[in-house]
């Protein structure tokens, strides 16, 4: 096929791609479980989240721990901006209001109502308020992009990391001092923030699908090679005339921005605004997924993404009690799931021996844990009940470990997923004829015995035709 | 005016006088050789002219204007480029990506409109494309094709080398530094390198500064050869001159008093290798 041939039916897959998702979250609206769509609108907001992180972690190879400092200032610009009258009516009559008459003036509404713009100030016309106040959380999170993109300048890998991890608390606990709490309400913060957007699958897809479009052109742009050569080689980036300064600053700023998007519409789907929900958790689990799912990978870090919302969003039957045989047997099932995983992956890498001491041990250990939970399940120790709190956890950073083990670039790697991939066209292979030229370009001792051998043949047919001749 | 005048630099490491007063002038079309025993100061030498380090005294001019304290991608903008003696390739990019990289600097575009694919960024990227391909012609089609989409890593040392040529040209600077463009090479693929560089002047009019411990290399295309030892230019010259320079063999033949023995070996026949 031809290139352009090829770019129409990509473009063709692309549109009929994204017509299969709207059909599927139509169905996912239609079921109507409110538990699933939440999960599905969680994904698409810590996606967008996520993918903005790996364009610091991943594309310019920056390790940035703040993601959550960033999510913060947008989550409670955009909450502070749509707050309803009535809620602030709320703040304003409660006695540990730390807000001020200012700052519970801060509404988009009041200022709609200022310019006269009535109609732009109804409920029917939140949605527009809705945009306006996540743009601008967008705006001012980017600013403060900004502001930490410059340490990026003088600083290089932990060192970096740690700054960066330092700023994200230091703006949570600038939020609750005397200065900003009239702008955060304090430790008490918002409740009530108007929540049809962060729960909407089509608000949170929307946007989603707005970041992903961007990141995805701005990585294959030359921006985006020019982040990938600072991720690759600082130096040599900079040899090679790419400004350093000007690049790193403008990652962490676009990113910043998503990740003030990814806080407005989390706020949202919280209903509420709190310091305690934009803990250093939150980047937590946007390091897994952009570590397991592929750093640098778009699409790998949706996959990661994925993983993460529903082990949080699923993974509740994991932190209830369950009684001690219960856990014997799980922990027999798992241990031999283990020994099972690491013979197959020793025979695929065919690593010797096949069965080695620690296999033996584990599975002993397994059926040790079956047999006990099973036949003395009566046993009265093995009856009382035990809870894992934060199970959830452990499991994403088993996870991780495991990824980091097998597939140290994540499932993906820095590959992205696309059409020519999954059509298995190779441009980086070469044709039958290329591959003759190549032999001939880089064996010069073996075409040197090849052209030896066509001359004998050729000095052979002259001497018949030669013959012939007599 | 000579391109690239270097004016008395002057560099230390701490204690260690890296480059003492040196002084040195390329004219636009030249191709300058810099040879000299292990750790006389030659990539130290590109190292300042490039932006890595800066000279403690002494000035650096091209074209006329002073580039001392320049930043790296500062002087590409000026116009001068360079290739690394130890490599720093864009390793996990495609061949492709690693020459369209250094065409970056000369983006007009903002991020915004790379993002949106406007017509005139898409003009541009067609360019780069174009040019990309320019640069890595000069290397015949070993690095075209199907190689373009190549990642560095599975490429052979010596397409690796030619890559990174590529790339230095790719930034459309006019003075090359070459910072032994033949090291890990086979005697044949010395041998069509040499052309190479020669066209890359006869055909691409870049001019060359070079550093090479392969002296049949620098004998073959070399308009002047500057040899440094200790960081001090001990001569300059037409390249059989300056072998025949009593300080030079001195230098060479020195080391050798001292139990080195390949430098002598580099003087006469010119055996590959790489530090
Ligand atoms: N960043 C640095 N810090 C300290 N010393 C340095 C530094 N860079 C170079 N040197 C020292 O400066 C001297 C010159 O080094 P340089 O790399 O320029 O030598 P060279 O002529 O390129 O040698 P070679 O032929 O081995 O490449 C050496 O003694 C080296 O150890
Ligand atoms: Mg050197």
């Amino acid at each position: 096929m031809l290139d352009t041939q090829k770019r129409h039916r990509n473009t063709i897959l692309n549109f009929a791609a994204i017509g299969v998702l709207i059909v599927f979250l139509l169905i996912i609206d239609g079921i109507g479980s409110v538990k699933l769509e939440q999960a599905f609108a969680l994904f698409a907001i810590w996606g967008i989240a996520a993918v903005s992180l790996n364009l610091i972690n991943g594309t310019t190879g920056i390790l940035s721990l703040g993601h959550h400092g960033f999510m913060l200032i947008g989550g409670y610009i955009t909450a502070l901006l749509i707050l309803s009258s009535e809620s602030r009516a709320r703040i304003a009559n409660s006695a540990r209001s730390q807000m001020n008459e200012f700052t519970l003036g801060l509404s988009i509404k009041n200022w709609f109502e200022a310019l006269g713009l009535n109609a732009l100030a109804t409920d029917d016309t939140l949605w527009l308020r809705f945009i306006v106040a996540i743009v601008i959380g967008g705006i001012i999170s980017m600013i403060f992009g900004l502001i930490v993109g410059i340490p990026s300048l003088r600083l290089r890998g932990d060192y970096l990391a740690i700054v960066t991890f330092g700023f994200g608390e230091i703006i949570r606990l600038l939020a609750s001092t005397r200065l900003f709490a009239p702008f955060t309400n304090g430790s008490l913060g918002f409740s009530g923030v108007p929540s049809e957007f962060g729960k909407s699958l089509w608000w949170t897809f929307g946007f989603l699908a707005i970041t992903v479009f961007v990141m995805a052109k701005l990585k294959y742009s030359s921006y985006g090679r020019a982040l990938q050569g600072i991720r690759e080689d600082e130096i040599a980036a900079e040899a090679m005339g790419v400004n350093l300064a000007y690049h790193k600053v403008l990652a962490f700023a676009i990113s910043a921005f998503f990740a003030g998007i990814a806080g407005g519409l989390w706020v949202s789907w919280l209903a509420t605004a709190r310091l305690d929900v934009f803990l250093f958790t939150l980047t937590f689990f946007f390091l897994v997924a952009v570590s397991v799912g592929g750093t640098g990978s778009v699409t790998g870090v949706l996959i990661g993404t994925a993983l993460v919302v529903f082990v949080r969003q699923y993974g509740d039957p994991l932190e209830e009690s369950y009684t001690l045989w219960q856990w014997l047997l799980a922990g027999g099932v798992l241990l031999l799931a283990a020994a099972v995983a690491t013979l197959i992956y020793r025979n695929i890498r065919r690593l010797r021996p096949r069965l080695n001491a620690s296999i033996y041990i584990v599975v002993g250990l397994g059926i040790i844990a079956l047999l006990i939970g099973l036949f003395a399940a009566s046993g009265g120790q093995l009856q009382s009940e035990y809870r894992a709190f934060g199970m959830r956890a452990i499991i994403l950073s088993a996870l991780l470990v495991i990824i980091m083990i097998f597939k140290p670039d994540g499932i993906l790697g820095q590959a992205e997923f696309n059409w020519a991939w999954l059509f298995r066209e190779r441009k980086d292979q070469p044709t039958d004829e290329e591959r003759a030229q190549d032999a001939w370009l880089t064996g010069p001792e073996l075409s040197k015995r090849l052209e030896a051998a066509e001359t004998r043949e050729a000095s052979a047919e002259t001497a018949g035709e030669s013959s012939e001749a007599n | 005016m000579a391109m690239l005048e270097i004016d008395d630099i002057n560099k230390s490491f701490g204690g260690l006088q890296a480059i003492t007063d040196l002084n040195l002038k390329v004219n636009e079309g030249e191709i300058v050789s810099v040879i000299g025993p292990n750790g006389a100061g030659k990539t130290t030498l590109f190292n300042l002219i490039t932006g890595v380090y800066k000279p403690d005294v002494g000035d650096i001019r091209f074209e006329g204007n002073s580039i001392t304290g320049l930043k790296p991608d500062q002087i590409v903008d000026r116009g001068i480029a360079r290739t690394f003696q130890n490599l720093r390739l864009f390793t996990n990019l495609t061949v492709l990506e690693n020459v369209l990289i250094p065409q970056h600097h000369k983006l007009k575009s903002t991020w915004f409109s790379a993002v949106f694919r406007t017509p005139g960024y898409l003009r541009r990227e067609q360019q780069m494309r174009e040019q990309a391909l320019e640069k890595l012609s000069f290397f015949g089609p070993r690095l075209m094709s199907f190689r373009l989409y190549q990642p560095v890593y599975v490429l052979s040392y010596a397409n690796r080398r030619r890559t990174e040529m590529a790339r230095a040209m790719a930034t459309g600077a006019k003075l090359l530094l070459l910072d032994e463009p033949s090291a890990g090479m086979n005697p044949k693929e010395t041998a069509e390198i040499t052309q190479i560089i020669k066209r890359m002047r006869d055909e691409g009019g870049y001019t060359i500064l070079l550093v090479e411990h392969k002296m049949n290399l620098v004998s073959e295309i070399s308009d002047r050869v500057v040899v440094l030892d200790y960081g001090q230019k001990i001569a300059e010259g037409d390249y059989q001159d300056v072998v025949n320079d009593p300080k030079v063999i001195e230098a060479y033949l020195g080391k050798k008093a001292e139990g080195d023995e390949a430098q002598n070996d580099q003087l006469t026949e010119g055996d590959g290798r790489t530090s």
